[in-house]
Formats: C-alpha cells, structure tokens, sequence
C-alpha cells in the first residue's frame, strides 16, 4: 500500500540565548506532512522494473503535485530500510516533482506469533541527504496537557486596599452583567461554530460512504455475474471439448478465470493450483462465487478468483482451517493478512511484488499433489468450474456443472 | 471461559487509535461496543469514547460500578441514537473497554491487570485493549504505535491475577459506518465539557480576586484553543479530505459499474 504526503516544509529560526551573552540561532527544517494522497493499487505509476510513469503520476496527484513534499509505503514484516526498488524510484520522483528534498515514509508492521499484539512502526527517510543524516523524527501534534492544574483554586493573599481597587475597577473589563468573563463566551462561541461545522462536515461524508458503498456493492455484483456468466460458458466449451476427446484446455481455461489486467505470467502460476480457501470452505453446492469467507479482498477487484498465493498458512501446506486465533504464528496467517483495516487492501498485491514467483509455483506444484490426496475437496474444487488440467494424470472428474 | 479472539472493525480501531493519538500526556479511555458469537469471539464494530470525572496521568480507569453505571447508558443511549439493534437484527452492548498508554509499554499494569479482573466479575467475555503510542526509538527514529487485547486470570484463587494474551484482528472495511463517525465527532465535545464542568467548579469559589479570575478564564480560552488546534481542526481537516476522497472514488466507481454494464450486457 502506498500513496504520497502532502504538506508544507518550512525553516523556523530558534533563538537562543548562551552564556556568553551573544543570541545564537538555529534554522530548523520542519516537514509538515498534512494530508495523504493514497495510490489505489500498487504499481499505478511505477513499473516492475521500477520506472515512474510521469503521466500516471499526474493522473494520480491532479493539482495536488505541487503540494507533494514525500511519499509513503507499507510492508509487512520486513526491516526498516528502504527496498533497491523503492531508492530508485525515489530518485526518479526527486527529478520528476523537481523536490530536492522528498521524504519517504515507511510504515511496517509486525504481530506477535498468537496475534494478540501487533506493532505499527513508521521511520521518515530523507534519502537525498547524505548517509548519515537520513532518518528524521515523525512527531504528532495532540493536545499535550490538557490537565486542569493550570486553574488556580485560591488567590495570592493580599492585604492593600489599593491593589484590590485598581484590579476590581480596571478588571471590570473583561468581564460582563452577569459576572462571566467576556474571553470565555467568545472563545466557546468560537468552538461552537467549529464543532457545529466539524458535525455537518461528518453528515456529509458519511453519506457520501453511504453511497460508495452502495456502488462498490453494485460493482461486486455486476463482476460476480460477469464471472458466472464466463463460468458457464466455459465449463459448456470444456464439457464440448471433453466430447470431443481433446486435451485441449489452456485457452479457455485462461479465459474463464483470469483477469486481463495482471501480468500473464502470474496468473499462469496462480492458476495451476485450486483455490485453498474455497476448497477447504466452500460448500459443494454453493451458488455463490469464491469470495473469502472472511472479507474479501477488495482489491484488485478483478482478480477476486485468482488464488492468494499464501491466504493459508506458512507456505507449502494448507492450514487446518480458517478458524481465528489457530495459533498459527507464521506471518503469512491469512487473517493477519487481512487484518488491519481499509488500508491493507493491496497487501496481498504486495506479498506479490516481493516475492519470486519461481518460488510460488514450486509451492504449488506441492499443494497440488497434496490436493490429490482428498477427493471431497478436489470434488468441490471441480463443481466451481476449475480446469481438469489440474490433475496431472489427466483423469476429467465429472462435474456436477457449475452453479 | 476465555474469549477465543476479538475482531476490531477498521473503523472502530480508527476511532481509537484517533482517540489515543489525541494527547501524549494523559491516558485516554472507551468502551468498546459490539458482541460476542457463539465461538467466543467478541466482534467490536463502534466505540465509545468515556468522559474522565477524575484525571491522572498515571490512571485511567473507572470503577466497576462505575464502568457498569456508564455501559448501560452507553447502550440505552447508542442503541436508541443509532437503532442498531434494528439495523443488526440483534442488541449490541458494551463488550470491552481500550486505554491508552503514551509513552508506556503496550503491557497492561497490575492496576490494569486488576481493573480488567474487576470488569471481569461482571461479564466473563469482557476484553481489554490498550493502545500504546507516542513511542519513539532515539536512536533509530523508529516511531512505533502498539495495540494489544488481554484478559486477567487467576492462577489459583487468592493469587494475584494475570494477563491472558487474547487474539486481536482487525477487519477492513472499505467505507466508514455511520457509528464510527459519529463517535469520532463526539471527542472534541467530550473534551470541551471536561473543560466546562472543571471551570465551572472554579468558577464557582467565590473567594477568588478579579485577576485570579481573569487568570482562569484565560486559562479556559487556552485549554479550548488548544482542543480546536489538535483536536477539532485536524479532525475537520481529514473529514474534507475523506469527502473529497469519496467523491473520487464514486465517480471512478460509477465509471466502472457502467463499463461492467456494458460488458455484461455483451456477453
């Protein structure tokens, strides 16, 4: 997951006054980091290979390039150092957004085996300074102190008449008919009308959250007919090829389940083994499609058939279940995955990314065999409409038809 | 018998951690809202953010009597503000309490330990999460935001209790529920009536002198700008963003639905 910071830097002077008398300064450089533009999906204005599409860049940022000031990323366990990858693209953004001192901002998060501890670590780099100075500390404006030691409950004792006429007659000031002081009806009207903002402001975008969901349900649904609808068409192709005696099964397999957008190369891995999740889950007669019994990955959202290379468990071997909590301390637990909230959407993506796909096919080359062993499932697995080019030994199951 | 785990809805855990990033002096508190399934996982879907009657830096928690006293009117009052029960098709109550510890160690306390024992006594399946912010590793400029969920356990009975470490998960969520934003909203309220109910106890000593008056009101006006600055502006700020977000993401999303229209129109 990824996306860029928008602020302001700016140079603020300390002044400070030494012993010997004479006022010294010191320019401080502050980074403001106000809002965040997030990236969609990883890789929009970057390439595999690390190049940054300028075009897709300003797609992406529109009017808010001038406000860019760094850009952030998020990983999963790994080390607080910016990726081969990521340096390089970060010199490209230097050139390309012309600021000579961009910041990047890496956020990594690490859980404790039975997941009842999870830590969100973040380190600001500036990787154009020179190695030694490269980190800078991130600090969070809040409220600070908003202990109510400050009010004083008791006056200083004083005896002369003078000072307690002039303060009762000059004071008067600031306070009004009823006694109350002026400051404070002003200063609450003021966080009235911020507050009575601050609640319109929300009415508006939670109806606007209302709606996108609304669309993000529509567009689920139109995608779930779509595949169905691909489904059926190939699963009558293949029982029409089958009659026909052939072996033939790649094209319309591929055209059946992948998605057009992802790189071909991963989808060939990905299709090779069933789905785990389904297989273990899924009921047999389900007329619903493989969404993740626990929320589903909302994106890529075309890729919503393609298998998760590790949803279950370490890699090499299925978990027992998708059961919460099973222990499984492996950082690859699908629910940790999955864990996290809104903004780990394309963590799968990014396992993806790093991970060598030669690896991946290798694994499942592993499951496939092991999937061999429990008929039930391999069953369920044909029912959905998979490819019987998933059995080596080439036997076609009959399939219950698709659903 | 233990919680087998808690599932965090994402907007939830962003009203908390929204709510523990607020201030690094003092330890903040809420009451987590949702329910607990027939495989003892408790499923937290809002917070409630608590008003403190009595602040110390070191202490946050309330009393048993006094958390059961703020949890049924925390349901009574949520569950007829936002009718969830109607909307869920099922009650939903208080299920757990989070703090946080600035500066601190995400572990709980004894006193935390204790208190979550205390909580306990009243409902088995109460849970504890405690976010631990504001950390900062000097050396390598790591900052680290924390959370952890736990329960307390007695090892044998008279011995002190312990923490029992309890699975927590977050579950994304792509849209923020309503429940959610309005929680957040409630923060820089809560904030200015701790703030009104302090003063006006001052206020109220009648043997203050006009400058001692005149300090304290001040004093007021800096406590409430001070909330505007790191609170309610900030919050303004990123319901803006949010909303122009949004509307982004549905006219994308509009664009995309008429395309799977047509493409399905085609097959």
């Amino acid at each position: 997951m990824e996306g860029f910071l928008l602020g302001e830097v700016r140079q603020e002077e300390t002044l400070s006054i030494s012993d010997s008398q004479i006022s010294s300064s010191e320019f401080l450089h502050i980074v403001e980091v106000h809002n965040h533009e997030p990236c969609a999906q990883l890789f929009s204005f970057y390439d595999y290979a690390g190049k940054v599409n300028e075009e897709n860049l300003n797609r992406i940022l529109k009017d808010r390039r001038k406000n860019v000031i760094g850009w952030y990323r998020f990983r999963r366990n790994t080390q607080q150092q910016m990726s081969f990858r990521e340096q390089v693209i970060h010199k490209q953004l230097t050139n390309i957004l012309g600021i000579p001192d961009l910041v990047f901002l890496l956020f990594s998060f690490i859980s404790t085996a039975n997941s009842s501890t999870h830590a969100l670590e973040y380190v600001l780099f500036r990787p154009n300074r020179s190695r030694y100075n490269q980190r800078i500390s991130l600090s969070i404006p809040n409220l600070g102190n908003t202990s109510q030691q400050e009010y004083k409950v008791s006056s200083v004792p004083n005896t002369s008449k003078n000072y307690a006429s002039v303060i009762k007659e000059h004071g008067a000031e600031f306070f009004d008919k009823d006694g109350v002081i002026k400051d404070i009806r002003a200063i609450f009207q003021v966080y009235s009308a911020l507050q009575d903002k601050v609640q319109a402001v929300c009415a508006e975008v939670d109806q606007s959250e209302r709606v996108k969901e609304k669309i993000q349900e529509e567009v689920k649904k139109l995608k779930e007919e779509i595949s169905l609808r691909k489904r059926i068409t190939a699963a009558e192709e293949r029982r029409h090829q089958e009659s026909l005696n052939t072996e033939n099964h790649s094209l319309q397999d591929d055209s059946a389940l992948s998605d057009s957008s992802s790189p071909p190369s991963l989808t060939r891995v990905l299709l090779q083994s069933p789905p785990l999740e389904v297989s273990l889950d899924w009921p047999p007669n389900s007329t619903a499609l493989p969404l993740y019994p626990a929320a589903p990955p909302p994106a890529p959202p075309s890729a919503i058939l393609l298998p998760r290379p590790q949803a279950v468990g370490s890699p090499g071997h299925p978990s027992p279940g998708l059961g919460l909590g099973n222990g499984d301390g492996s950082s690859s637990d699908s629910l940790n995955r999955q864990a996290i909230g809104q903004e780990d959407q394309l963590e799968e993506e990014e396992e993806e990314e790093e991970e060598d796909e030669d690896e991946d096919s290798s694994e499942y080359e592993n499951l496939v065999s092991e999937r061999l062993q429990s008929p039930s499932l391999t069953d369920t697995a044909v029912s959905l409409g998979r490819p019987a080019a998933l059995w080596p030994d080439g036997d076609t199951h009959s399939s219950g038809g698709s659903s | 018998m233990a919680v087998s785990a808690v599932h965090l809805e994402s907007d939830a855990f962003l009203v908390c951690m929204n709510h523990a990033l607020s201030t690094e002096k003092e330890e903040v508190m809420g009451l987590c809202i949702g329910e607990v399934d027939t495989n003892r996982i408790v499923h937290i879907h809002s917070v409630i953010i608590l008003r403190r009657s009595d602040k110390r830096k070191d202490r946050v928690e309330i009393s048993p009597e006094q958390l059961s006293a703020a949890s049924t009117e925390a349901e009574i009052s949520f569950n007829f503000t936002h009718r969830l029960a109607e909307m869920t098709g099922r009650p939903v109550r208080v299920v757990g309490w989070y703090h946080s510890h600035p500066h601190i160690t995400v572990w709980p306390s004894h006193v935390d330990v204790r208190t979550q024992a205390m909580y306990q006594m009243m409902d088995q399946g109460f849970v504890g999460l405690i976010f631990s912010c504001f950390i900062e590793d000097k050396n390598t400029k790591t900052g680290r935001v924390l959370y952890t969920c736990f329960q307390s356990v007695q090892a044998q009975k008279g011995s002190e209790y312990e923490r029992i470490e309890i699975p927590i998960h977050v579950v994304p969520h792509e849209a923020i529920g309503k429940v959610c934003l309005e929680s957040a909203v409630e923060l820089p309220r809560i904030l200015c009536q701790e703030e009104q109910d302090t003063y006006r106890r001052i206020h109220s000593l009648t043997h203050l002198d006009p400058i001692t008056k005149i300090h304290n009101g001040s004093v007021f006006t800096k406590n409430l700008c001070s909330q505007m600055s790191a609170v309610s502006g900030p919050l303004l700020q990123w319901l803006e963003d949010r909303l122009e977000q949004n509307k982004q993401s549905i006219v994308e999303l509009q664009k995309e639905k008429e395309r799977l229209i047509q493409e399905l129109a085609s097959l």
